[in-house]
């Protein structure tokens, strides 16, 4: 977001550096849009009320995963999706296994909020250093986020009491691992522009809003957000 | 609905703070947790006006901390004021003040340039930097501080320190044409626009900090500097009324002579108590009476529906607007902080 377009003229969306960076971070990128997509799949059997919205969203990911294989063809990069399939691997397990449990509200905080919100963070921040192509279908995708992190903070807000408990322990079991993928990809991350304490920053800004607007109070949204941070 | 964007003095002072009100993830965290913090609402705050009018308002912390200007982490500054701006519009909030270094920032590095910060495009008229409120405070307290000392204006030096800045030269305009102060002696950095402002006053004398020091009765020290500043009392004319009118205010604790007498300038008092918190964690005498100046504006704004960003800008405070505030100002029951630092 601040990152002036001085910096933006700077990166040199050809050199070598900035291609293999840009392979990693694309990948996980591609990845996640389509973890996100079975994600939806499996939560639209878990939530049969809200199947058809769920299915759309399911949608809209696939479509975002596209855009992004275009943008990493527009620069002659890549993508290395093993690299971004074990990037994921941690939180890909504790989805599989709450869902294999039945256990929808951590299933939400997984894919609704974390992911959703680190996919918010992430664009927004790399929306002003993208190279003009990746800057215009980043801008789509980022508007579409949040609509999916809608869908998250209403049915949550609406099975507050009961889920809050649950919310609490799956945020203990999983933020600490979003924290350990930043570390992983923070130098990638820089050659292209970003910055990981604006990473973490935009990150608990949109996880603070999410959480506020489910229903926790300001002192347990920043117990919450900056659980695990610190060791990380 | 009013608003304060706020920021606490030092990291020391944070740690303190945030194991006081029960956060230990934010206890104990260096300069880089606090340079990824996100701006949080920490209190709300009823206030009742001295007409029996009540208004209500939220306090934002920006989690901006002076070490990261003294750092030369500007990138991280400048996220601070623009995610607080942010998350203060989308609070909802008519009028938020922006405290501390935060309007500083904002001047300083162009914010204006910044209007949209992620999904919120930040609308201007929502926000002041108070400082006109804070320029009439400290000029209430030149004037009331000097009569209650004996220091006759007529026949005195007043030393401006920082006489460029949007405070500064709000003071001088002030103070040269509603007093009859015998000379304004002007002390800034920029020789450029010191000369702009002596000539824009049509008077004032240029001078080195020293030598004004050696020479006021009066100083009123308004310039902004993350590390706060080095004076020694021997280097002050005696006796002589220091008005600090710098964040955080350390001339006090620094400077103890009994002919010299420091007043924390750009604070005000109520008429009645606020129901709040933070100004006991911003280190308030009288916590639910005092306040800095720049916040109360905005609560000003509020009672008076003057929902528009009343200081805004560099240099653009006029005499007419320091009067207008002032008057409501009065009539909210606020009133300048007169009493002295004790030595």
């Amino acid at each position: 977001m601040l990152q002036t377009a001085t910096i933006a003229e700077e990166l040199d969306f050809h050199s070598e550096a900035y291609k293999d960076a840009y392979s990693r971070i694309n990948a996980i990128v591609i990845e996640g849009e389509d973890e996100a997509h079975d994600n939806y799949v499996r939560l639209s059997g878990m939530l049969p009320e809200s199947q058809e919205e769920l299915i759309k969203l399911s949608k809209m990911e696939l479509k975002h995963k596209k855009g992004f294989e275009a943008c990493a063809k527009n620069l002659s990069v890549t993508a290395d999706l093993p690299f971004a399939k074990e990037f994921f691997s941690p939180l890909h397990q504790n989805f599989q296994v709450a869902a294999a449990a039945n256990q929808t509200v951590t299933c939400l905080l997984i894919q609704s909020l974390i992911i959703e919100c680190f996919a918010i963070a992430a664009y927004n921040i790399y929306i002003p250093v993208a190279d003009a192509f990746a800057r215009k279908i980043t801008e789509g995708v980022v508007k579409d986020e949040y609509l999916h992190l809608n869908f998250g903070e209403q049915w949550l807000n609406a099975n507050f009491a009961a889920a809050k408990a649950e919310l609490q322990e799956a945020n203990k079991q999983n933020l600490p691992i979003v924290w350990k993928m930043l570390n992983q990809v923070a130098a990638d991350a820089k050659v292209l522009g970003m910055e990981k304490e604006a990473l973490i920053e935009d990150f608990m800004i949109a996880y603070g809003e999410a959480l506020s607007n489910i229903g926790f109070s300001t002192g347990e949204i920043m117990r919450m957000s900056a659980y695990g941070l610190v060791g990380a | 609905m009013f608003g304060l964007i706020g920021h606490l003095t030092s990291l020391e002072h944070a740690k303190t703070v945030a194991k006081d009100l029960g956060y230990p993830e934010y206890a104990d965290q260096g300069l880089d947790f606090w340079c990824s913090a996100p701006p949080q609402t920490v209190d709300t705050i009823t206030v009742t006006s001295a007409t029996g009018q009540v208004i209500e308002g939220y306090y934002v912390e920006s989690c901006f901390l002076p070490e990261m200007l003294a750092t030369r982490r500007i990138k991280a500054a400048i996220r601070k004021i623009l995610n607080a701006m942010a998350h203060a519009q989308k609070q909802g909030i008519h009028i938020t003040a922006l405290g501390g270094f935060s309007s500083i920032i904002f001047e300083e590095f162009d914010l204006s340039k910044h209007r949209q910060v992620r999904n919120v495009e930040l609308d201007f008229e929502r926000f002041t930097t108070g400082n006109t409120h804070t320029a009439y405070i400290i000029c209430q307290q030149v004037e009331q501080g000097a009569q209650q000392l004996g220091i006759d204006l007529h026949q005195s030096k007043v030393a401006i320190i920082g006489a460029t800045g949007d405070i500064g030269s709000a003071v001088c305009r002030w103070l040269q044409a509603k007093t009859n102060v015998s000379e304004l002696l002007l002390v800034a950095r920029n020789q450029e626009r010191l000369q702009n402002l002596q000539a824009e006053l049509g008077g004032g004398q240029i001078m080195e900090m020293t030598e004004a020091l050696a020479e006021a009765d009066v100083v009123v020290w308004v310039a902004s500097m993350p590390k706060g500043m080095e004076i020694e009392a021997s280097k002050l004319k005696q006796p002589c009324l220091l008005i600090d009118g710098g964040y955080p205010k350390n001339l006090g604790s620094k400077l103890s002579h009994p002919n010299i007498h420091v007043m924390n300038g750009g604070i005000v008092e109520h008429s009645l108590d606020i129901d709040w918190k933070i100004m006991s964690i911003v280190n308030m005498d009288v916590p639910a009476r005092q306040l800095f100046a720049c916040f109360a504006e905005s609560m000003i704004l509020e009672f008076e529906k003057w929902h528009t960003n009343f200081s805004w800008g560099r240099n653009q405070i006029t005499v007419d607007k320091m009067e207008q505030i002032g008057q409501a100002s009065l009539k909210h029951g606020f009133r300048p902080l007169l009493s002295l630092v004790a030595n």
